[in-house]
């Protein structure tokens, strides 16, 4: 009976993971005409496929660092306010997905516009304006904009479980503040950043709709050309068979990761 | 000490800012009484008046809600269970399980969604509301188990064993002891689900089915013709009633906590008693009403009184749906698509139903090639002989004697110019009609330039000045006119479609490749803007409506395409779209050049061919260069 629990859990992931994942495969090593091919696989190689992945591993990464360096000071500053209440700081990062992501990230292109709110602000009190649009500062923009939350919450949640007398502690021992916050804080907010940066770093290399809507078309990532070979070109096998690759960069740029995080306790919330 | 705190206030007010400045944006923008997104016309709001009468607004509300609430409930139900099997297993059991439970987190959302899609396709399976909730549990059980699993570990067994000890049941000890303690982790994974599944575009996009639209997904279906500012003004509500629960419920449980807080044990008790009573009765009653919501729609798409429409997003006056249910007494479900490449792998691989649907030309040229469309018996569509002999003699490089469609709109492809922001010569050039597509070359204009991001029409400009066919499939042309569009590059201050007008209503670009439909709601913005065909020649294009092969409702169908020929719907469709629309009834345009091309000018112009697979491969290998990043 109590081995029952997990059916309904197994099923989702053997029909709605396991077997997609496996048409998935069976497309990406098969040409059009059904014939078993390396082809799609070995298509990374070519020069456009393989730069579109270079970019989209440099402008990933670019994000998921800056959104590091945005959140840890964050979660740091909230950890110790009063305003660190949890509810509180959930509902602040959360209550943005309330506002479609489509919209969410077409709003920029109306504040980055050459003649665009920011510009107006900036000119108006005599800076010079900014002209990233349709470049990839603006898709990194666009990556941190819109994963930021994931990198907050995680390494919150990491600090704030932190006990308190374990940095009294390091004060009394004599530490001051900035080795307290390299010795202590860091090393134990370690699953928070791990998991953090999964959940940036992911979305970031495999995004379409960002670079295709903040790039101005001429940011061209791994993402819109596996979109491409499904919806414009109608190619699923070189689709798939990009995808695959994709999937085998995930993967290993996360077992690398974890290595940091053994127990897996980072999580979201 | 003060300073420091200053400085984290600062921080902390900056980062807000930077979340919620894109959000303000668009709460303005919905109050703009003009469509663009780029320039302020006054304040208005039409636009939230439009929203509650727009049926499918109000209907795709219903799905995008019934859904996550539904997918977040069995996903939470799931996760539960999941974690409490979990639990009891070894180290190495667990970890491989939570290794697979990370596998949809670390997918990219178009590899889940596209494989989801090419999994139902496979096994023969057609795409409806249960498809979508099928893919939307799958990528939410996750979050469940990724926030309640740390729960678990923090429970403390010895509470649960001294409720046994004293005589409970396992199930009695269970649901009073174990899971007021995972209450917290329970309920974010379900608000956490709950969020990701409203706010999800790609996977929904790739796996709903007839009549199942979202508000994402009607979203994006509008992007071709430009996002209608309905949409900025029902996600404004929505996030204003989100923010005011939020708000509310913080205030109230933070009252309680602070009372609480010397008795740490009662906080978690708090999900006990008339909280839990309360809350359980809420929930309930929202899953009666999503219930009756499903069966609902569960019914109403059923019958052979519907007509099943695949249209573009946003490309027919909404009034006229509920008028053509008045006249004929049929009821209509009308689904989105953003291209012609998202239609056609639908209706062949007959994943939904479709009575009659809209393309552009040289799809319908492909899917007459495959035997995918029916020929239409013009009998039964009297109101045909209102379609222009323009129209007629154009659609002949398609359809030859337009046997399988009706064309809907037409246009050309033309430069796009903003007076203000362009020099006298080229003014003069432009106005004459003697510009040739060279001056998208212009160095001068460096960074003011709109180029087209569709495959087809880029080439068509490539080929246009280097006099060869916008249809040719010789090798060393299609690298001759790749090599050109690479030239252009540095130029170029975007690659757009939709957006092009928007880019050349807020003065952005000084040129741009546009569509002659742009043309007139471009201009309405900003009275600057102009628009010309090239000497050289262009693409005339023409969106029809035809029936697939597979139809259901054929009556249906021809009165839905008789109904569009009457005056009333063209007249409605113009206004509405303000495409050129090539009916009799409607005032003749002649000699405008946006609305009806000369046709000294139509001399000139081609029309796309479908260039089959080959072609197509062709085109895209060498598109995927010159995109190429440098």
């Amino acid at each position: 009976m109590k081995k029952l629990y997990s059916a309904p859990f197994i099923a989702f992931i053997l029909i709605g993971t396991i077997i997609p994942t496996c048409v998935v495969a069976y497309y990406g090593f098969t040409s059009r005409d059904g014939g078993f091919t390396f082809d799609n696989i070995a298509a990374i190689a070519t020069a456009e496929h393989a730069k579109a992945l270079c970019l989209s591993l440099l402008l990933s990464f670019a994000a998921t660092l800056i959104c590091f360096m945005i959140a840890f000071p964050l979660g740091v500053i909230l950890r110790n306010s009063k305003l660190g209440q949890k509810r509180f700081i959930i509902f602040l990062f959360i209550l943005p997905m309330w506002m479609n992501f489509v919209l969410r990230t077409m709003a920029w292109q109306v504040l980055l516009e050459k003649h665009g709110v920011i510009n107006m602000m900036l000119e108006s009190i005599g800076l010079p304006g900014l002209s990233i649009i349709n470049t990839p500062a603006a898709v990194i923009l666009g990556m941190v904009y819109d994963y930021l939350p994931f990198m907050v919450l995680p390494i919150y949640n990491s600090l704030s479980r932190i006990d308190e007398s374990v940095i009294e502690a390091a004060y009394d021992l004599g530490a001051d503040k900035s080795l307290v916050l390299r010795k202590i804080m860091l090393p134990l907010s370690v699953p928070g950043i791990v998991s953090g940066i999964t959940m940036v770093f992911v979305p970031s290399l495999t995004t379409f709709a960002i670079s295709n809507m903040l790039g101005g078309g001429k940011v061209n990532l791994i993402g819109n050309i596996i979109e491409q070979e499904f919806t414009t070109s109608s190619n699923w096998n070189l689709g798939s068979g990009l995808s695959l690759i994709m999937m085998v960069f995930i993967v290993l740029s996360m077992a690398l990761i974890s290595r940091f995080d053994k127990n897996g306790e980072g999580n979201l919330l | 000490m003060k300073n420091r705190r200053f400085l984290s206030g600062l921080y902390l007010v900056l980062v807000a800012l930077f979340l919620y400045l894109p959000i303000g944006t668009l709460m303005v923008l919905s109050f703009n009484s003009g469509k663009s997104m780029s320039s302020w016309q006054g304040f208005s709001l039409k636009w939230y008046q439009e929203m509650f009468s727009n049926q499918e607004i109000m209907h795709a509300l219903g799905n995008t809600f019934t859904i996550a609430l539904w997918s977040a409930s069995i996903a939470t139900v799931i996760g539960v269970l999941a974690c409490i099997a979990l639990n009891r297993m070894n180290e190495r059991k667990r970890s491989f399980f939570l290794g697979l439970n990370n596998i949809p987190m670390l997918n990219a959302d178009i590899v889940t969604g596209i494989s989801i899609m090419m999994m139902f396709i496979m096994f023969g399976i057609s795409l409806n509301y249960g498809t979508v909730l099928f893919s939307h549990i799958t990528f939410c059980i996750p979050y469940v188990i990724l926030s309640v699993m740390p729960k678990f570990r923090q429970l403390q067994n010895m509470t649960y064993e001294a409720a046994l000890d004293l005589g409970a049941t396992p199930v009695y000890a269970f649901f009073k002891i174990v899971l007021p303690d995972l209450m917290p982790g329970i309920l974010s994974g379900f608000m956490l689900s709950f969020t990701m599944s409203v706010d999800d575009f790609v996977i929904t996009h790739f796996t709903r089915g007839a009549g199942i639209d979202t508000l994402s997904t009607l979203i994006y279906s509008q992007l071709k013709v430009g996002v209608r500012p309905t949409m900025y003004a029902i996600s404004t509500v929505i996030f204003i009633i989100v923010l005011l629960i939020l708000v509310v419920s913080n205030v109230l449980t933070s009252d309680k906590v602070k009372k609480k807080k010397k008795d740490d044990y009662k906080v978690s008790a708090r999900f006990t008693g008339k909280r839990l009573f309360a809350s359980t009765a809420v929930f309930v009653i929202l899953m009666g009403l999503c219930v009756y919501y499903t069966v609902s729609v569960g019914k109403t798409d059923s019958g052979s009184s519907t007509v099943y429409v695949y249209n573009f997003g946003d490309y027919i006056d909404p009034d006229l749906v509920s008028e053509f249910e008045e006249e004929t007494g049929y009821s209509v479900v009308m689904d989105y698509f953003d291209t012609n490449e998202e239609m056609y792998p639908v209706i062949k691989n007959k994943t939904a139903d479709y009575d009659v649907i809209c393309a552009s030309d040289y799809m319908i040229e492909k899917m007459i090639g495959e035997n995918l469309l029916e020929p239409i018996d013009f009998r039964n569509v009297p109101n045909a002989e209102y379609l222009t002999s323009g129209i007629r003699s154009v659609v002949e490089d398609f359809d030859p004697g337009m046997k399988y469609c009706i064309p809907h709109t037409w246009g050309t492809y033309g430069i796009a110019y903003n007076k203000s922001l362009i020099d006298d010569e080229t003014l003069r050039l432009m106005e004459s009609g003697e510009i040739s597509w060279k001056i998208l070359w212009d160095k001068k204009y460096e960074g003011q330039i709109v180029m087209t991001n569709s495959l087809r029409e880029a080439y068509m400009v490539a080929a246009e000045i280097l006099g060869y066919s916008i249809n040719t499939t010789d090798e060393k042309q299609v690298s001759e006119m790749t090599d050109l569009l690479i030239e252009q590059k540095p130029l170029v201050y975007a690659y757009a479609n939709d957006n092009c007008r928007d880019l050349m209503i807020g003065g952005s670009a000084a040129l741009g490749v546009i569509t002659s439909g742009d043309v007139l709601y471009a201009r309405d913005a900003n009275s600057d803007i102009g628009y010309a065909v090239p000497v050289e020649g262009t693409e005339v294009w023409t969106d029809c409506w035809a029936v697939p092969a597979s139809v259901g409702n054929r009556e249906g169908a021809y009165a839905w395409l008789d109904f569009l020929l009457s005056e009333e719907a063209a007249e409605k469709n113009f206004e509405y779209i303000q495409y050129a629309i090539p009916n009799t009834q409607l005032p003749d345009f002649s000699g405008d050049p946006v609305l009806s091309p000369s046709e000294s000018v139509l001399a000139k112009c081609e029309t796309l061919k479908n260039l089959g697979t080959e072609g197509d491969d062709l085109y895209s290998r060498y598109w995927k260069k010159a995109k190429d990043n440098k």
